[in-house]
């Protein structure tokens, strides 16, 4: 048996990918499952999705936790992107680090023989990771922004996990594909996202990334039956855990959830405030001295209203990069 | 003062003393005039109280969790259907930890039923993390209430509860109670200071907040153990409110000839109070026959029952409500209790939809028991008392 977690933020459709890997393996006559980290998830917030394929039944109902591979929809879910940078001494940190940072080791209980396959620009070598492993690497996000319009890597990044692993054909991830997303989006979308995924398959390179990397332990606060306050009523506190109770949300750094970023052209902004008043996250300030506004970078979603909205063209969306 | 009253005024009265200040209740046959009660004592400037009108029990339910929630101690109470329409705040209660005290006048609920008892509306509650109390007399149902907001709001417990009477036989039959004086009622029950959850906008909580997998179970845990902590508070608070009150109600259960019994009936409810009568005829004529009023329903006093049934050769329990396909409730947890024990255990369904229960049923269930004890067998585990085409024993 085969055991592969899809890490990926809500909306690029992990959990879809996981049901089609998981129909085209079925094509081939193995059997499989593919479900959700059962989760009140939210459009952007990280997400995991699991997938097992076996030559016979597989019994078991419980999650993945030694992987034979990882998918990684997400160039900053495996720390290729450094959202910190700058963010030092935001409310939302502690000690520079933030506390909602979502560099997690994706490596973690990743069998040492198996793959991780990787959206991101990089060739393999110059990837680096907790372990040394086989890596395939595929710039997920522009072949989704040509193909779909949006960035949605999920079918991209099945046909660089054929390409990777060889554990199901390029054939039968399109046959996968066309029959979950045929039938959740219709068979247009579905043969867009054919076209991404045999794009993903042709660009991918596969080859030995670099080990020992260092991820910070997130500590979790897991208090035990006596520490636990009765009936859940937490009061607002500090903790080694990070924050706790109300207020806590000012660590949720969902400024590391975006594509694009909005880039304020102080020139050219007449200080109308109409960004101020449509954005949902309340992530722009003024800035009288200049006339113009600014962006709180550590919450904004990438969302594109105040681009959308502005009457002059100030404020222009630009792709992240990987740092 | 002692007066002829309902257990409906009863409860009224002694919510009163309790000097309870947040009311929301939503009027249900049986359990109106409760509604109506408080409301006069409100109104005529005798009660200091603030009374919520709600449009129904489920909006009933939710403003007491909101007021408990801010520290303040308050009172609810229902029947039947409205008990139901509660069902999903209940668990709000239980989870938030929340010593709300409410009175629930026992009658069926849906279809087929009526307006008369039975516990197929406190009984299916019986998870939701409330304590569950029956009773018998309509002293009992005053004294009950005073007591209810020790036992919820002792540290060890902090959980809601029920005070479950039967609808009509109390809550429309007038007896002579004891109504208590304020002063004494101050003397035992102190004023209610929230510990653990208190909404108070200078130093905010996060309460009754989703909670992820990682913490639900401890949280279970907690309230598991509490519930078991309960069994001891319950008699400690019985033994204060009957050195204060000379009135004892013997805490989790209460005995008539047992010692030496060789078959025991548990009853739960009014029934008790015809089966004393019973019993006592049944020792006169020789027969070892005993009684134990089960009072808690939640936490069930299991462990009791297994050392009072132990020299026992057979055991009765008495059901006013079915699991359908199974037996009574009641019964499940007598099995649960006895379950290392040979003697047989035969269930007493009867009394549904408020079927009269007169001294001939209650006979007729110690016929079955004493031929039990003779056999050593139950004929049948589950018997139907005065159901007709059903035949009994």
């Amino acid at each position: 048996m085969k055991e592969i977690i899809l890490h990926g933020r809500g909306g690029q459709g992990a959990v879809l990918a996981a049901q089609a890997l998981a129909s085209a393996a079925v094509f081939e006559d193995k059997y499989a499952m593919a479900f959700p980290h059962f989760g009140a998830e939210r459009r952007g917030a990280p997400v995991a999705a699991f997938a097992r394929i076996a030559e016979g039944r597989i019994l078991t109902k419980a999650h993945i936790y030694k992987p034979d591979y990882v998918i990684v929809l997400d160039p900053w879910l495996a720390g290729l992107v450094d959202v910190a940078k700058g963010m030092e001494g935001h409310e939302g940190t502690s000690g520079g680090v933030p506390m909602g940072s979502v560099k997690t080791d994706i490596c973690q209980g990743l069998n040492k023989k198996g793959a991780a396959v990787l959206n991101t620009a990089r060739p393999p070598d110059e990837v680096r990771l907790s372990l040394e492993v086989c890596v395939g690497t595929v710039d997920a996000t522009t072949i989704a922004l040509e193909t779909l319009g949006h960035p949605a890597t999920n079918s991209c990044m099945l046909g660089a996990f054929a390409k990777t692993t060889e554990e199901v054909s390029i054939g039968s991830i399109e046959k996968g594909i066309m029959d979950v997303f045929g039938e959740r989006l219709g068979e247009g979308i579905a043969e867009r996202n054919v076209k991404a995924a045999k794009l993903g398959f042709e660009r991918t390179e596969v080859g030995m990334c670099s080990g020992g990397r260092e991820f910070p332990a997130q500590k979790k606060w897991l208090p035990d039956v006596d520490e636990l306050p009765p009936g859940c009523a937490i009061r607002s506190q500090d903790t080694e855990y990070g924050k706790l109770g109300p207020g806590s949300t000012v660590q949720n750094e969902t400024g590391s959830w975006r594509t694009f970023h909005p880039i304020v052209d102080d020139e050219k902004c007449t200080y109308c405030m109409l960004c101020w008043f449509h954005c949902p996250d309340g992530c722009i300030g003024r800035v009288p001295d200049k006339e113009s506004v600014s962006v709180d970078y550590f919450y904004c979603k990438g969302c594109g209203i105040c681009s959308e909205v502005c009457p002059v063209d100030a404020i222009t969306m630009v792709r992240e990069v990987e740092g | 003062m002692r007066r002829v009253v309902g257990s409906n005024y009863a409860t009224s009265h002694a919510v009163m003393r309790a000097r309870v200040e947040v009311i929301a209740a939503y009027p249900i046959t049986p359990q109106t005039q409760m509604v109506e009660h408080i409301a006069k004592f409100i109104n005529d400037g005798i009660m200091d109280c603030e009374y919520i009108n709600v449009e129904s029990e489920h909006s009933a339910i939710s403003a007491v969790i909101a007021s408990q929630a801010a520290g303040v101690r308050s009172f609810t109470s229902t029947a039947s259907q409205g008990l139901a329409l509660m069902h999903e705040l209940l668990f709000s209660a239980g989870g938030l930890r929340l010593p709300i005290v409410m009175g629930v006048v026992n009658r069926s609920v849906g279809s087929t039923g009526g307006i008369w008892v039975e516990y197929n509306d406190s009984m299916p509650q019986r998870d939701c993390g409330w304590l569950q109390m029956y009773v018998e007399t309509n002293q009992e149902v005053h004294d009950m209430i005073l007591q209810a907001y020790k036992i919820a709001e002792d540290k060890r417990v902090l959980l809601p509860i029920m005070i479950c009477s039967d609808g009509f036989i109390l809550s429309h039959t007038v007896e002579p109670v004891e109504l208590a004086e304020q002063e004494e009622v101050d003397g035992f029950l102190p004023k209610y200071e929230a510990r653990h959850s208190y909404l108070d906008p200078k130093d905010p909580i996060a309460s009754g907040i989703v909670t992820p997998r990682e913490y639900r179970q401890e949280f279970a845990y907690q309230i598991h153990r509490a519930m078991l902590e309960a069994k001891d508070v319950i008699g400690e608070v019985n033994r204060d409110f009957a050195d204060k009150f000379g009135r004892d109600h013997s805490g989790l259960i209460e005995t008539e000839f047992v010692e030496d019994a060789e078959v025991i009936l548990l009853t739960l409810g009014t029934v008790t109070s015809t089966a004393r009568g019973v019993v006592r005829e049944l020792r006169k004529k020789g027969k070892k026959a005993g009684l134990v009023k089960v009072r808690a329903f939640r936490p069930y006093p299991a462990e009791r029952i297994a050392e009072v049934c132990k020299d026992a050769r057979a055991v009765g329990v008495y059901d006013r409500s079915v699991s359908f396909g199974v037996g009574g409730p009641h019964y499940l947890e007598v099995r649960n209790a006895l379950f290392d024990s040979d003697v047989p255990v035969i269930d007493f369904i009867g009394g549904l939809g408020g079927r009269d229960v007169a001294e001939a049923d209650v006979r007729s269930m110690y016929d079955v028991l004493l031929e039990a004890a003779k056999t050593g067998k139950a004929k049948r585990n589950i018997e139907w008392v005065n159901t007709r085409g059903v035949v009994l024993g």
